[in-house]
């Protein structure tokens, strides 16, 4: 504000300058005022002191005059300046008395105004001093005692006219601006004049007088061009007229209406398009009541994107006689069914909704048809084509012809026998070589050995724990059971077979405890060989918990599986040596099952997602088999060898040919609960999977000599009949070794034989 | 090998059109590298479009267009008018003979065609949606064409009237073409709709379906376009005398109909293909004429034939359909929708006539058989004639019967429409009850030598006593109707004896059955189990795909259930009130 100020002022000292001719004019003459003065007072002195002095005297009086004249002369000079100026600025001297009147308002205000005389001397002199300076008479004008900043800011805050107040420093006053004065800034502040009468734009008054005039400015006669038509211009309307006549130019042709002809006149040649690429011809429109074709037998079916092939099958689906304007009235739906459309996703909603008009002359105008045409261009030029092949989709032509099941019997059909006595899940069975005699684990803590034909249980040990598996010695002179309990293995004897095999039996299941301490001393205790006084056999303590044992063909060697035990959790005893080893492999992952080729040296770990298969003479991995599944939960080997089946948790079943793949030549979808166990018969091209859902599945899986054919599955049969329990069904099933019967365990206590009659 | 164009790529419109215009569409590649959201063009596609001549002729419309604009904005009206009426048009004649290289292609592909041209005619010209007076004027000339040739070459086969509107099908040169023309109604155009692209395709639809038509009426030696004569306007009652003058000769191979407040039905012989064809002309000519007067009927006329009709062979289908009304004579009242009327009756040989001026014959007319009428109000009844309502003539169409006219009596609420494009070969589908009377009659009319009751016979001569003729044919209906029970009994006897033939194979199928049901019954889960067990060995794709196949089934199932559902109510409602 105060740069404002200063500029509000600055018209002031400008407004001097301008005269500064004729105050220089004034200077002069004062000059000469106070030199005539002085040369008065000479003259007085010398008047009044001396005559001596009258040649300088005159000398004076001679230069005096001529001083003046000097004087004079320049007086005139700058009058007649001023005179020039006044005259020749004609323009700028109404700006400048426009002016000098708005400065005369300002100096009327600045004779108000500055009542410190100091002139512009720095204020910082003051800066120490009781006063500010000195007024008209040269008094001190006291500077007046400094408000304290809160009193003045309350001050400011109350008073709405605060804003337009400026301290005026010089004068050590505050100064309201007025609203006059305050416009005027503004329009300084737009560069504009800051007056508010001035007008930028004053309407023009010329000068000339035009209303008397009596000649015109110029007074030269017509010149005779006015009156000659103009020779170029002729000369172009001959051009035209020429062009016109030649045809060159041509004026408004009537509108050429592109006339159809005769386009394909001789198309009697063409066979096939001639077109640059296959051109794919869009889909007719769907028409009311046109079905989904189904048998439409193998020929090419053109749609637009898929989903617009979805789109079209559910909307044949839907019209029939509902696009009438009069339909049968079973096809109009009840206000309910409407209403329960809204209940409806809207894409399953129907999108048309048949209404009845007793008369043609009531049918209202489709609002709808301008939408689908137009729909229908975008889907023309907008949506790719394909050209599909539709196959015979007759749903039954979908499925395999399977050979009749009457050809693969024998098969386990029908439940024939029950053994009943245990009294918890019964978790583990094993049938004898022999197949006169079944064992069976329970989670109540009991083996039983049952007489498979009469259901009569033999014999019956008391474990305590729950049993995890079951396995009879394969060898059918000896009658020794391993038992998986927790954390050992136990071999017992059943006490079958005459006196000659239970002699041998004895001698198998003596350990020496001594030697099994010396063992433990050399190395880690994988395993240790106990006698076990109360079963009368051998007890084979493992360091985690063994989940399956698995028997060498020959009877010797037996294999178990404790997951939990890392590098050890695969181990192979023998039992004629009482000699437990870890495999020399490295299992990557966990280990689920393990079994023995049923002819060749060949050991099969079943990992959760692969299977591993070892050559235990030569010490090295042959093969590796990928699943695909998530879990594996068992493995059984064809007799033959070659083939493998795997049973997941997922319910899937996937069988490997291993001169085939490393994959599974098929996977069969069929439990949807965890399968617990997967067997092959020894003689018969059978197998079944048992599983949580409380079926067990026979299947026909016949293995051809021929390396060229494939093997053939064929599911023959879905075992029913045992109730779920806790979420358990079928925990393991196993078949006859001679006859095509199925023992099944279950978690509800039973065990049942399906036999094939 | 393709390119990708995603839909958020700017493609000009100069591109989008050339692409209407070539029919290059996009393609589905087997491997999208850009995405599933991308479209994909093959490149041959692009490059083919790149030397397409009308891309040219497209950028020297765009040149033309910024000259105009440059016009207007100097404010000089007169050379922006100069030069909007001299813009380039494209010629669109190469492109319709590269895209249908033969005229049956063009045909095969004739239904959208149809469908918009037919649309555009019923559409408001609006200004603010650039919709032009003179386009839908086109289209109403263009689809009147078509349906005039189709009239007079009897190539109809069915008819539809839905709510959507009429749907028609047609057999031209082996082609089955159908499309749908709406209700004769103001159209509303939606705002959601653009209008630019549809104009874009009827850019091409109208030459196309002129090209077409004019194949087609040269192939019945007559001349395309019919000439537009506004002076023979007046000499219309010449016209007429001619046409009397034909008539008496009593050779009715001419038909024309026409409709507006002057439109005629013309029956003519022809003397001189010379004379018929300019008098053909002159209908036309006048017809075309009035047609931009802003009437909601619209026009329909039938050309003649200038060479003898004679000489051109019917396949038998067309003959069924020629003779169809052949003895019928049809008034129809104002209240009907003539313009579909005056297509399908002269389609299969009936006269047809309406209250106008220049009509063929007027209402009192005695030899008049059938009168069409939509409304119960009536003036004055003639007795010799049957009211009926229009849906009579479609099913009589679809039935390819004369159907008995009692449920179609003004005043009652007509039987069902049936849509003739649904096929009951197909098992478990839903036969209404409609569907099999008129299967019954139809057979009837086949066995028969003596077609469907007096109908016709009383008819032909309605001098005779009107009362008697009505007794002759309810006596002649039960007569007919008792037939058809005998038929029915005999159909039956028919199948059990064929079953007894099949009888012998049968029963050696049938034992083996027993067997095995003998022993599926050992376990009661066979038959279950057998299902189940041709799934297990399906690959997944088959069984996805068979899943998906049964879904569909049981939706079309249960639709079929819940009409079967609806009509058994209706049925107890209906027993209940009787």
């Amino acid at each position: 504000m105060v740069e404002l100020d200063n500029q509000k002022e600055a018209p002031i000292p400008s407004d001097y300058n301008e005269d500064s001719d004729d105050s220089d004019s004034t200077q002069h003459s004062d000059e000469s005022d106070f030199e005539d003065s002085s040369a008065d007072k000479d003259g007085d002195s010398s008047s009044g002191s001396s005559d001596s002095d009258s040649d300088s005297k005159s000398e004076l009086e001679d230069g005096s005059p001529a001083q003046d004249n000097s004087g004079d002369s320049e007086d005139a000079e700058s009058q007649d300046e001023d005179d020039v100026k006044s005259e020749g600025g004609s323009e700028g001297s109404d700006i400048h008395q426009e002016g000098v009147g708005g400065d005369e308002s300002d100096s009327s205000e600045d004779e108000v105004a500055p009542r410190n005389t100091i002139g512009e001397v720095p204020l910082k002199w003051y800066e120490d001093e009781p006063h500010i300076g000195y007024d008209i008479k040269g008094k001190k004008i006291k500077k007046k005692e400094k408000e304290d900043k809160l009193g003045s800011f309350l001050a400011n805050v109350d008073d709405s006219k605060n804003w337009r107040k400026i301290y005026d420093e010089y004068n050590d006053e505050v100064v309201e601006l007025t609203k006059d004065e305050i416009k005027i800034v503004r329009k300084l502040m737009k560069n504009q004049a800051p007056h508010t009468d001035f007008d930028p734009y004053p309407t023009y008054v010329d000068w000339f007088k035009w209303d008397g005039a009596k000649h015109p400015l110029s007074n030269a006669p017509e010149p005779k061009r006015r009156f000659i038509p103009s020779k170029w211009e002729a000369k172009k309307v001959v051009q035209y007229v020429r062009a016109i006549r030649n045809g060159s130019i041509t004026f408004d042709k009537p509108k050429e209406e592109d006339d159809a002809y005769l386009l394909w006149e001789d198309d009697s040649g063409l066979t096939e398009k001639a077109n640059h690429l296959a051109y794919v011809p869009a889909p007719k429109q769907k028409l009311p009541g046109i079905k989904w074709d189904l048998n439409f037998g193998v020929q090419y079916n053109i749609s637009f994107s898929f989903e617009v092939l979805l789109v079209l099958i559910i909307s044949f689906c839907l019209s029939g006689h509902d696009e009438s304007y009069n339909p049968p009235l079973e096809y109009i739906p009840t206000q309910e069914e409407i209403n329960s459309y809204q209940l409806m996703y809207e894409e399953d909603r129907p999108k048309f909704i048949p209404k009845r008009f007793t008369s043609m002359r009531s049918i209202p105008a489709y609002e709808n048809a301008m939408k689908e045409s137009f729909e229908r261009c975008l889907d023309l030029y907008l949506c790719p084509r394909v050209r599909r092949k539709r196959l015979n989709i007759d749903p039954e032509s979908l499925k395999p012809k399977l050979p009749n099941k009457k050809e693969l019997k024998p098969y386990p059909i029908t439940c024939y026998i029950e053994y009943k006595g245990h009294e918890g899940a019964v978790t583990s069975i094993s049938v004898e070589a022999s197949g006169q005699w079944m064992a069976s684990g329970s989670s109540d803590g009991t083996v039983r050995v049952w007489e498979v034909e009469t259901g009569r249980c033999l014999r019956r040990w008391e474990i305590g724990e729950a049993v995890n598996c079951v396995t009879w010695n394969p060898l059918p002179d000896i009658h020794i059971l391993a038992v998986s309990v927790g954390q050992d293995v136990l071999l017992l004897n059943t006490g079958l077979g005459d006196e000659e095999e239970q002699q041998r039996i004895k001698e198998l299941l003596l350990v020496d405890s001594p030697k099994a301490s010396e063992e433990t001393g050399k190395k880690a205790p994988s395993v240790s060989w106990l006698k076990d006084d109360k079963h009368d056999g051998i007890r084979l303590r493992h360091l985690k918990t063994v989940t399956s044992v698995e028997w060498h063909r020959k009877g010797d060697y037996f294999s178990t599986v404790m997951p939990a035990g890392e590098s050890r959790s695969v181990l192979i005893h023998q039992l004629s040596k009482k000699l437990s080893q870890k495999l020399p492999f490295k299992l990557h992952g966990l280990a689920v099952r393990s079994t023995f080729h049923p002819s060749r040296s060949i050991f099969f770990i079943c990992t959760k997602k692969t299977v591993r298969v070892y050559d235990l003479l030569k010490r090295k991995l042959i093969k590796t088999l990928y699943t695909g599944l998530k879990e594996a939960s068992s493995i059984a080997v064809h007799p033959g060898g070659d083939n493998l089946i795997v049973g997941s948790k997922e319910g899937k079943l996937c069988w490997f040919d291993m001169d085939l793949s490393a994959k599974p030549y098929k996977t069969l979808k069929c439990h949807p609960k965890d399968i617990n166990n997967v067997v092959f018969h020894r003689s018969y091209p059978l197998f079944a999977s048992c599983s949580d859902d409380s079926t067990a599945y026979v299947f026909h899986g016949m293995v051809y000599s021929d390396l060229n054919q494939n093997p053939l599955i064929v599911p023959l049969e879905i075992l029913r009949g045992h109730a779920n329990s806790n979420g358990r069904g079928i925990l393991d099933c196993k078949f006859h070794p001679r006859q095509p019967w199925l023992f099944t365990a279950g978690a509800d206590q039973l065990i049942k034989l399906y036999c094939h009659y | 090998m393709l390119q990708n164009m995603s839909p958020g790529h700017k493609q000009s419109d100069c591109f989008k059109s050339v692409y209407h215009f070539s029919g290059i569409t996009p393609r589905e590649p087997k491997k999208k590298f850009k995405g599933n959201d991308k479209t994909y063009y093959h490149v041959k596609d692009i490059a083919f479009l790149h030397h397409e001549p009308l891309l040219e002729m497209h950028r020297a419309i765009r040149v033309h267009e910024r000259k105009i604009k440059k016009a207007e904005a100097k404010k000089n009206v007169e050379r922006a008018n100069r030069l909007r009426e001299k813009t380039p048009k494209p010629k669109i004649d190469r492109i319709i003979r590269q895209r249908y290289p033969r005229f049956v292609d063009a045909l095969g592909e004739l239904d959208d065609c149809l469908t918009m041209v037919h649309l555009f005619a019923t559409v408001p010209a609006t200004k603010e949606k650039k919709i032009d007076v003179d386009l839908i004027h086109k289209c109403r000339k263009l689809a009147h064409e078509w349906q005039a040739f189709i009239a007079r070459t009897h190539r109809l086969r069915k008819t539809f009237v839905s709510v959507k509107g009429i749907y028609y099908q047609a057999e031209v040169e082996g082609q089955t073409i159908t499309w749908l023309t709406p209700h004769a109604l103001q159209q509303v155009v939606p705002d959601d709709v653009d209008i630019p692209t549809m104009l874009n395709f009827l850019q091409i639809y109208q030459p196309l379906l002129g090209f077409v038509n004019f194949h087609l009426y040269h192939s019945i030696n007559l001349k395309y376009p019919p000439l537009l004569d506004p002076e023979l306007e007046a000499e219309a009652a010449e016209v007429y005398g001619l046409i009397r003058y034909a008539q008496s000769n009593n050779k009715p191979t001419i038909l024309e109909t026409s409709e507006l407040v002057e439109s005629e039905q013309l029956e003519s012989k022809q003397d001189g293909p010379e004379i018929q064809n300019k008098k053909s002309e002159l209908r036309l000519a006048q017809l075309q004429h009035q047609l931009p007067s802003n009437e909601p009927g619209a026009l329909m006329h039938l050309v003649e034939k200038a060479a003898g009709e004679d000489g051109e062979e019917y396949d038998d289908e067309t003959k069924q359909c020629k003779n169809l009304f052949q003895n019928v004579k049809i008034f129809l009242s104002r209240e009907v929708p003539r313009e579909s009327l005056h297509f399908v009756i002269p389609a299969f040989g009936g006269m047809v006539s309406w209250e106008g001026e220049k009509a063929p014959f007027a209402e009192t007319d005695q030899s008049i058989t059938h009168q069409i009428v939509d409304r119960e109000a009536q003036g004055h009844r003639f007795l010799s004639r049957e009211y009926v309502q229009p849906q009579w003539v479609f099913d009589c169409v679809n039935a390819r019967i004369i159907l008995p006219t009692e449920n179609y009596m003004v005043g009652r609420i007509p039987p069902p429409h049936l849509s003739p494009f649904v096929d009951y070969g197909e098992e478990g589908s839903y036969v209404p009850d409609y569907a099999k009377t008129i299967k019954h009659l139809q057979a009837a009319a086949r066995k028969e030598v003596l077609p469907l009751p007096g109908v016709e016979k009383d008819l032909e001569d309605p001098q005779n006593l009107l009362a008697e003729g009505i007794i002759d044919r309810a006596a002649a209906n039960q007569a007919a109707k008792e037939k058809q029970k005998l038929m029915i009994l005999e159909k039956q006897y028919h199948e059990d004896l064929k079953k007894e033939l099949q009888g012998a194979t049968y029963t050696s199928a049938g034992s083996t059955e027993v067997i095995q049901t003998g022993e599926s019954l050992n376990n009661g889960q066979a038959n279950i189990d057998d299902v189940d067990m041709a799934e297990l060995v399906m690959p997944n794709k088959k069984r996805k795909l068979l899943k998906a196949m049964e879904i569909s089934n049981q939706r079309k199932q249960s639709k079929n259930d819940t009409i079967i559902r609806r009509k058994k109510k209706l049925d107890e409602a209906q027993n209940q009130r009787s």
